[in-house]
């Protein structure tokens, strides 16, 4: 180290000049104690036994037309936690509901039957009813997700024909608390988590409608993942229509967030189905003016193993391997155009996001036309390109029963 | 015998040997040796340690000879002084023969150190620091033998500054053996030892060593200015020479870098630093000093480089560990709950759920237990020590947490941050990290965030200030230079430093 570079003659009137700075320091210390009384102080301290916290959190119209709050509040006395082993067994989890005028109103009135203060900060997951839906949540889900306490990295999703309490109280298989297993099903089966943060974009966007995931309750008081919803976000974002499984795996990979899916179809050419993993999806969409028409290019590629074959084709062999992809991507792409076809007609509304592309492409003609999008979009021309790869399928290339 | 101008030659001699020490009022001695022996008798009264002996040699001359038993090589006393005296009588007709001392002086002493002196004081300072004084009688000075030999403790392997690899060498409290040990490892003229004593009472012999053309002129001169202000009576350890040159005393980081190390001590001295060795003291105090001294191991410049780059983040990340994460944890859970993983801080809420205190306090007692454990695992003998640690483990960790005074996370925290403080490599250095947790963990138990935020803002506006004998604190890093950051973000291999 080059000490010589820093030392200073005037040593003595360093010690006098340091003397005097440590005096400012204190005084700005003091400054900054001060400052800080303002934004902050013990009064807004909160251990954290004297927090509510809740995991999962329900809107939802009661029958005679009333905003339901739900919330899944977590008991701590409840759970694990060696120490407390000892005494009576209480449930890790409850479940509160309380009605109100507003959100505020009812979230209130969700506090007066808890002795401690609600903290929306943990919540996991964020259920909209069916009959909230219907009515249309645009006003209601506002204050909700945009209060600084809440957390908008929250999974949102609505429920069909069930009361979110009714999901909330089920006893969920391998976790401690259902909104666990909610928040990581959609990871489990293949689509990118949809956040709320997602639905608050894909409302304020100017080109897509929001694509919500669908919980619904199964007959083995359990939950299934039943498609997505379709929302109009022009209309005061008020459910529209719903796709089924199928359909919601294809549209997210139109809107290019689907992680893995298997896809299982059945092959003419060597009579029986074959089933593949696909994986990394790509979506590329090229948008082309002709005659003043929009026409959408979309390509879709994905690659993938066999996974299961039943038909007399051998994979291993060039030919048959070709034979499979094509027949595989003629049937996808089939459905997805015939998807498409049945949104642009059936609901008109743009869930694929293709008015972004436009917007991205064609910033001067999207002036022109965004405000009646929902009208341009189902005049789209819409061509799909899908191009699937399989893998060299190994040793697992047919059947071992002849 | 030209006995006057003997007397004014060695005058002049120890007049120049002794510009700093003489006393102004100095006393001389006496050439009667009987009247020296009362003299002394008198300055020694009730020191059964300080023997005198009178010598006849054929009923001529007397000799008398002081010294403190215990202090002095008896033997080469006998072997050097007493038995040729006694058997052979003085030389006689030899020629040139001025006086006995110099006969004793030139032809009798085989003994490297000799000293001439006639001040009083002086003559009792030697005595006292295991000189033999040898009274002629009819002469006006007496002779001093440096025939010191004293039991000292052995060079021993470091105590507190530990290394894998380095040497295994440390101080001891003897001057002259620290000295020697630094000297045999740079082999240079250019290393000064310049020597002074400090301390009305103790006379503490300091040594201030530096490497000439290297050294900082500035700072050896502010060295030697402050050791010179030095008014105390005692110095009884390099801790007293610290404490009265220190820069800043109230600042909780030390200014001046102690080691025990002769090899972390001479790499001081060849970065051009000054080294204050004190007798007694088993420590040498290296200064300057600046912030990222206080976090370099031994072991990091005999180790590779990769290796002791990364060690040396791992260390950086817990000295900020140590100083913030109770105050961290203070904060998160009182103030800022969702910015806690969601399962960790239901995971906390299950944990404190029946605690009785606020998070704040129940840190602070942990805290302080934890201080307690350490403190008395020093003083304690070592038969006892393994106590220290079943109390601390098992009542204070286990059973408190069970018996729900103590939650959990409090035990995690605070023994996590304790471990942290203890991987700065130097001891002293430890401290500021150990105080400063405490004011900055009641700035998160009040203002949350923003009151750690706060603290370490004033934390560093401190160290900023901070100088150690003029050179910055921070330095390299504040005022940068680029040069000196190579050994402080990495241990950049040597040759390529050298190569800037």
């Amino acid at each position: 180290m080059d000490l010589k570079t820093y030392c200073c003659d005037g040593l003595e009137s360093e010690l006098i000049r340091g003397e005097l700075l440590m005096k400012r320091i204190g005084r700005c210390i003091i400054v900054l104690l001060l400052i800080l009384f303002s934004t902050t102080g013990c009064w807004n301290l909160k251990e954290p036994n004297q927090l509510a916290f809740f995991t999962g959190n329900g809107l939802d119209l009661t029958e005679d037309g009333k905003l339901e709050a739900t919330v899944l509040i977590v008991t701590p006395a409840g759970i694990g936690g060696g120490q407390f082993s000892s005494g009576d067994k209480k449930k890790g989890y409850q479940v509160v509901s309380a009605t109100g005028k507003n959100v505020s109103d009812a979230i209130t009135n969700i506090q007066s039957k808890l002795s401690r203060h609600v903290f929306p900060g943990h919540r996991d997951i964020f259920l909209v009813g069916q009959r909230l839906a219907d009515q249309g949540i645009g006003e209601t889900i506002d204050p909700f997700l945009r209060n600084a306490h809440s957390d908008l990295r929250s999974l949102i999703y609505l429920v069909k024909d069930a009361k979110p309490e009714e999901i909330f109280s089920i006893e969920p298989f391998f976790d401690q608390f259902i909104t666990t297993s909610l928040s990581d099903e959609q990871t489990a089966i293949g689509i990118k988590p949809y956040l709320a943060r997602e639905f608050v974009i894909d409302v304020l966007s100017e080109g897509t409608q929001p694509l919500m995931p669908v919980v619904s309750l199964n007959p083995q008081n359990h939950y299934n993942f039943d498609g997505s919803a379709i929302f109009n976000k022009e209309d005061n974002v008020k459910l529209v229509g719903f796709l089924n499984k199928k359909e919601t795996f294809y549209a997210n990979w139109v809107k290019d967030r689907l992680s893995s899916h298997t896809l299982t179809s059945f092959i003419n050419q060597g009579d029986g189905t074959i089933s593949i993993t696909l994986g990394s999806f790509k979506r590329h969409i090229t948008v082309k003016e002709v005659d003043e028409e929009i026409h959408i290019d979309l390509r879709l590629s994905g690659k993938g193993t066999i996974i299961e074959n039943s038909t007399n084709l051998d994979p291993s062999k060039g030919v048959d391997l070709k034979l499979i992809e094509d027949e595989l991507e003629k049937i996808t792409q089939k459905a997805i155009e015939k998807q498409i076809k049945m949104v642009q007609k059936k609901y008109k509304m743009d869930i694929y996001g293709f008015g972004e592309s436009v917007h991205q492409q064609y910033p001067k003609q999207w002036k022109t036309i965004k405000h009646n999008w929902s009208e341009h979009f189902s005049q789209l021309h819409v061509s799909v390109n899908v191009d699937l790869t399989c893998n060299n399928p190994g040793q697992a290339n047919w059947s071992i029963y002849p | 015998m030209d006995i006057h101008g003997k007397q004014k030659l060695s005058k002049k001699t120890s007049q120049s040997n002794n510009k700093h020490t003489a006393p102004k009022n100095s006393q001389p001695i006496s050439k009667n040796i009987i009247e020296n022996e009362h003299l002394f008798k008198n300055i020694f009264n009730n020191c059964s340690d300080i023997m005198f002996r009178e010598v006849k040699i054929h009923s001529q001359v007397i000799l008398l000879f002081i010294y403190v038993d215990g202090m002095v090589d008896t033997e080469i006393i006998t072997t050097n002084v007493l038995e040729p005296l006694l058997y052979d009588g003085l030389p006689q007709g030899l020629g040139g023969i001025e006086s006995l001392e110099q006969v004793l002086e030139q032809e009798r002493f085989s003994v490297l150190q000799t000293k001439k002196l006639s001040d009083v004081e002086e003559i009792t300072e030697y005595i006292l620091k295991g000189n033999l004084a040898i009274f002629v009688d009819g002469e006006g000075n007496a002779l001093l033998a440096d025939v010191k030999k004293f039991e000292t403790r052995s060079i021993e392997e470091p105590s507190t500054e530990a290394s894998l690899r380095g040497s295994k060498e440390s101080f001891t409290e003897n001057l002259r053996t620290n000295t020697m040990l630094l000297r045999r490892i740079i082999v240079s003229p250019k290393l000064k030892v310049e020597s002074l004593k400090i301390g009305k009472m103790t006379k503490t012999d300091i040594a201030v060593m530096y490497i000439e053309g290297i050294v900082s002129i500035s700072v050896l001169n502010e060295v030697r200015k402050r050791l010179k202000q030095i008014q105390i009576d005692e110095i009884l350890e390099s801790g007293y020479v610290e404490e009265s040159i220190e820069d800043n005393h109230f600042s909780p980081f030390p200014q001046i870098l102690n080691s025990e190390r002769p090899d972390v001590t001479s790499s001081g001295l060849l970065e051009g630093k000054v080294v204050i060795l004190t007798n007694g003291s088993p420590y040498s105090l290296i200064v300057p000093m600046t912030f990222w001294n206080g976090l370099q191991a031994t072991d990091d410049y005999s180790e590779r480089f990769l290796f002791v780059t990364m060690i040396r983040w791992v260390r950086y990340i817990f000295t900020i560990f140590s100083i913030i994460f109770p105050s961290i944890y203070i904060a998160l859970t009182n103030y800022h709950q969702e910015m806690v993983p969601p399962d960790l801080m239901l995971n906390i809420a299950v944990l404190r759920e029946r605690s009785p205190f606020p998070t704040l306090i129940e840190v602070f007692l942990m805290e302080f237990m934890f201080e307690g454990l350490q403190e008395a695992g020093i003083r304690l003998p070592k038969q006892i020590g393994p106590l220290v640690s079943i109390v601390g483990a098992l009542v204070i960790g286990e059973a408190a947490v069970s018996a729900g005074i103590i939650s959990a996370p409090v035990v995690i925290i605070v023994s996590a941050a304790g471990i942290a403080s203890f991987i700065i490599p130097r001891y002293s250095f430890g401290f500021p990290m150990r105080m400063l947790r405490y004011p900055i963990m009641i700035l998160a138990g009040v203002f949350g965030l923003f009151g750690i935020a706060v603290g370490i803002i004033a934390v560093l506006i401190h160290l900023i200030n901070l100088k150690s004998f003029g050179t910055p604190y921070l330095t390299p890093v504040s005022p940068r230079n680029k040069h000196g950051l190579k050994d402080v973000l990495l241990r950049w291999p040597r040759e390529r430093v050298n190569k800037g």
